[in-house]
């Protein structure tokens, strides 16, 4: 049985659809910008942030509209239909004690849904980890048609607890670079059907092929010296989807900006033998958006695969990490087929998936 | 064909593994630090958790003392399902605490701030490599075990290792239980909803 992924959709500081988000980071335009006073000790710092405040539920409820407008088949209310939310957390500035769960109760009233919405919250991996759960459940056959949605909005406890972690950026994030410095937090949404039924898509189709996690077993906050997780993870990926790694057309990396987590990316890529294999990270247009992060960078990565072109690591200049891999500085335009999206987290957690054309 | 091979509780005051109540006090120290000593580990990292991570970490040494086994699968093929109703919440309100009021942010309490840290503890303290899955839902979902179980058993994973943690300042409910798919010698309990539901309910005996 083959998964089908498309409608993919994202909310952005920089644009309201994937397709306007993929043409605007192409020409170089970034959503990160700069913010006086904004850190806990009034530090200027830069972000990726709506002009206008949102809410995460908000951001759910325009996903979920906007993917209902990618169909041609009113699915949304079918009994076949799961919805799969990602966030790492949700609404915590409106409610400290119960994040999350009111939200997709929320949903599940105001669009009639059949079933109860599952929620993921596996730090940065969430985004990933949803549609890799939503495959199998349709490959299960639990389900028909699945809505994969991710949102997270920038809050005074995230910035402040990775502000007390070093690890903000005092200038706009440069993942894999020699001179990175550390994150650029971000917010935003984004979703993608996936189905069993390849004619409930308004444009064409691809194939989500596996997705596999794996954890580090080494550290809660800090990665793998030896990338031990990723590597893991991307091997049995590639074995589930009968993918070879020569296959392979570019990888939509996890990249954050800080020192350690981009030298494990490496050593892990470098030890599967990826060395030629075309990297980004699109953190330098985005910032980190957490739970949003997995989707947002899937969507672009499939508008790539639509339109044969991988994206520039913006922010990349000196190579900053020990693998031997090969960062993008510009954008490569060519006949792309096979993606292999990755990314990692707190908790010591890995996900890998590919995506392919058909 | 899944079967649940084991199970265990941990309440406020209560500890029990395949329903049968184990002899831990509950007085001198808090409960979980109880259970901690009665299971004779030595674990430096236990005593810098949080309550939602100390408490997954023993439900899985609980469920470990009623599978022996566990120590023989292969490192990548234990998969991590765990669940619960509030996210970090408790630890949330701590962190924040931290900085409200002139305080600076905390960041040992801030690496606590994301419910799946306590897949990385269990999955550090063990060395399992496998899949991990941390999910959050109003009450415990058994569809949702009993379809992801079966699910990663089918691709790579030998055993399903699950938890379900209802916590609040007043009270706990925690849930583990195993999943394996074939006869590991154990309670061979059928795995459906309906007998998930049973068991959750630590009065509740097979």
């Amino acid at each position: 049985m083959i998964t089908y992924i498309g409608s993919e959709y994202i909310n952005s500081p920089l644009a309201n659809s994937a397709e306007d988000n993929f043409i605007k980071i192409k020409s170089g335009e970034t959503a990160i910008s700069f913010f006086k006073s904004k850190g806990i000790n009034k530090e200027d710092l830069y972000l990726a942030k709506f002009k206008e405040p949102i809410t995460f539920y908000k951001l759910l409820s325009q996903c979920i509209e906007n993917l209902v407008l990618g169909t041609i088949k009113d699915i949304l209310t079918s009994k076949d239909t799961i919805i799969f939310i990602s966030t790492t957390k949700g609404d915590i500035e409106q409610n400290m004690n119960e994040p999350i769960i009111h939200s997709a109760a929320s949903l599940k009233k105001e669009y009639n849904l059949k079933n109860e919405p599952i929620t993921i919250s596996n730090a940065c991996v969430s985004g990933v980890l949803a549609m890799n759960l939503a495959n199998s459940y349709l490959k299960a056959g639990i389900c028909k048609y699945a809505f994969v949605i991710g949102a997270d909005v920038i809050s005074d406890f995230v910035l402040y607890g990775f502000q007390s972690l070093y690890a903000i950026s005092d200038e706009p994030c440069r993942p894999f670079d020699n001179d990175r410095k550390g994150i650029t937090l971000g917010e935003g949404a984004a979703g993608v059907i996936m189905s069993s039924d390849a004619e409930i898509f308004k444009s064409s189709p691809l194939e989500f092929v596996e997705g596999t996690s794996s954890n580090d077993a080494n550290h809660i906050s800090g990665p793998s010296r030896t990338g031990e997780g990723l590597y893991r993870t991307i091997q049995n990926t590639l074995e589930l989807a009968n993918v070879k790694k020569e296959e392979i057309d570019f990888i939509s990396a996890h990249g954050t900006g800080t020192a350690f987590n981009d030298e494990m990316e490496s050593i892990a890529f470098d030890r599967l033998g990826l060395t030629n294999v075309p990297i980004n990270s699109l953190k330098g247009f985005f910032g980190h958006t957490l739970g949003a992060a997995g989707i947002i960078e899937t969507a672009i990565s499939m508008q790539g695969l639509r339109n044969n072109c991988s994206i520039k690591s913006l922010g990349y200049e000196n190579k900053g990490v020990s693998g031997n891999i090969l960062i993008q500085k510009d954008n490569i335009e060519k006949k792309m087929t096979t993606l292999l999206k990755t990314a990692s987290g707190f908790g010591g957690c890995n996900v890998s998936a590919i995506i392919k054309t058909i | 064909m899944s079967y649940i091979v084991s199970y265990c509780h941990i309440t406020s005051n209560k500890c029990f593994i395949n329903g049968s109540l184990l002899d831990i006090s509950n007085e001198g120290s808090p409960f979980i630090k109880n259970i901690y000593n009665s299971l004779g580990i030595k674990y430096s990292k236990f005593h810098k958790m949080d309550e939602l991570a100390k408490t997954g970490f023993l439900g899985v040494e609980l469920l470990k003392t009623s599978l022996p086994e566990l120590a023989n699968f292969s490192d990548d093929k234990i998969a991590l399902l765990f669940s619960n109703n509030n996210s970090s919440a408790i630890t949330d309100n701590n962190f924040e605490k931290s900085y409200k009021n002139g305080g600076s942010p905390s960041p040992a309490l801030f690496v606590y701030t994301l419910p799946n840290i306590l897949i990385g503890e269990i999955a550090i303290r063990n060395k399992w490599y496998g899949e991990n899955i941390f999910t959050i839902s109003k009450t415990f979902d058994p569809n949702y075990f009993v379809n992801t179980s079966n699910i990663l058993l089918q691709k790579k994973s030998n055993i399903t290792v699950c938890g379900w943690i209802s916590k609040s300042d007043e009270e706990m409910n925690a849930f583990f239980f195993l999943v394996g798919k074939k006869d590991l010698k154990q309670l061979n309990l059928p795995l459906n909803s309906a007998e998930l539901l049973k068991l959750i309910n630590p009065e509740n005996k097979e």
